[in-house]
């Protein structure tokens, strides 16, 4: 019998599995800041255009915490409060960090192109009626979105990406 | 048009039709896969296709897996095995296939499938005369 966990003894049904643990608590708070940020930004434009600026705000804090990990705000958030404080409980998962920060770069990437969708229309100074603003909009829902479907059902979008990329050889993964 | 109502029925259509492709993907492989073969075995069994790149597999369907009762899982990995993986039209991971003792496919899951469905699609696999085949 070949119960989850005993794989089939033949060599070749072996899976290989990361030796890194990643604490998926964290990417969990990550994924939360995502969306909250945004839906603050896309409700509160509705009243506020100064709320428009959490978007590129995200996109600096997404992007630094990409290349520089020990300074990503909602996961520092996660390990220097609310794991010490016991608020979120920590869940370490076999798992690579690698494809999780290819994945927030580029949310990162697709909020910075958002932004300046966003801002475009301060260039013209026609803010209300410029379409460019619904775009950067739909785009940074778009990442919530994906942050919500990660957040819920563990679907990673860009990190399916990632190993796809690397499997195509255009990175190494 | 407000651009918040338009945002949001943009990032909508684009969300519907990214859900309407995936269930397309979904039917069209299954349809495809569905009476597939591969080992005969005493029980039905279950091929689960995993692979490095599947979190989900590790944080979801491993732990759905393991709450199963006395089930044979053959854990397969779709990257390696590609020949199996392609038999059974494996797109997307993790993937469950429940099999008859004929060691024809019975139901497939592209995605996560929790304990409960497995369960069923076990029942419905037992309660099968040997030797049946999917119709399905």
């Amino acid at each position: 019998m070949d119960r989850v966990g005993e794989l089939n003894p033949r060599p070749h049904r072996e899976v290989v599995v990361a030796t890194t643990v990643v604490d998926h608590s964290a990417l969990k708070v990550n994924q939360t800041g995502i969306v909250a940020t945004v839906l603050v930004a896309f409700i509160g434009s509705a009243f506020g255009r100064p709320f428009l600026v959490l978007l590129p705000l995200l996109a600096v804090v997404l992007l630094v915490g990409t290349f520089a990990p020990q300074w990503a705000l909602f996961k520092q958030l996660y390990f220097r409060i609310l794991k010490p404080s016991g608020i979120v409980k920590p869940r370490p998962v076999q798992d690579r960090p690698e494809p999780h920060n290819f994945a927030q770069g580029m949310g990162g990437v697709v909020v910075a192109v958002a932004s300046l969708f966003v801002f475009a229309p301060l260039l013209t100074g026609d803010f209300r009626t410029s379409p460019t603003l619904g775009i950067g909009l739909a785009l940074s829902l778009l990442v919530a979105v994906l942050a919500f479907v990660n957040l819920a059902f563990g679907y990673c979008l860009g990190c399916q990406i990632y190993y796809r990329l690397g499997r195509a050889g255009l990175i190494r993964a | 048009m407000n651009p918040q109502l338009w945002a949001l029925a943009a990032a909508g259509v684009v969300v519907l039709a990214a859900a309407c492709l995936e269930r397309f993907r979904a039917a069209r492989a299954r349809r495809r896969a569905v009476g597939a073969t591969a080992a005969p075995a005493g029980e039905p069994y279950i091929l689960y296709f995993t692979g490095e790149s599947c979190t989900v597999c590790r944080t979801h369907q491993e732990p759905a897996l393991a709450k199963l009762g006395p089930v044979r899982i053959d854990k397969v990995d779709a990257i390696e095995e590609r020949g199996l993986a392609e038999r059974f039209h494996v797109y997307t991971l993790p993937t469950t296939v429940v099999m008859s003792t004929a060691g024809s496919a019975l139901h497939i899951n592209y995605g996560y499938a929790p304990a409960p469905k497995l369960e069923r699609q076990l029942a419905e696999a037992r309660s099968l005369p040997a030797g049946a085949t999917a119709t399905a």
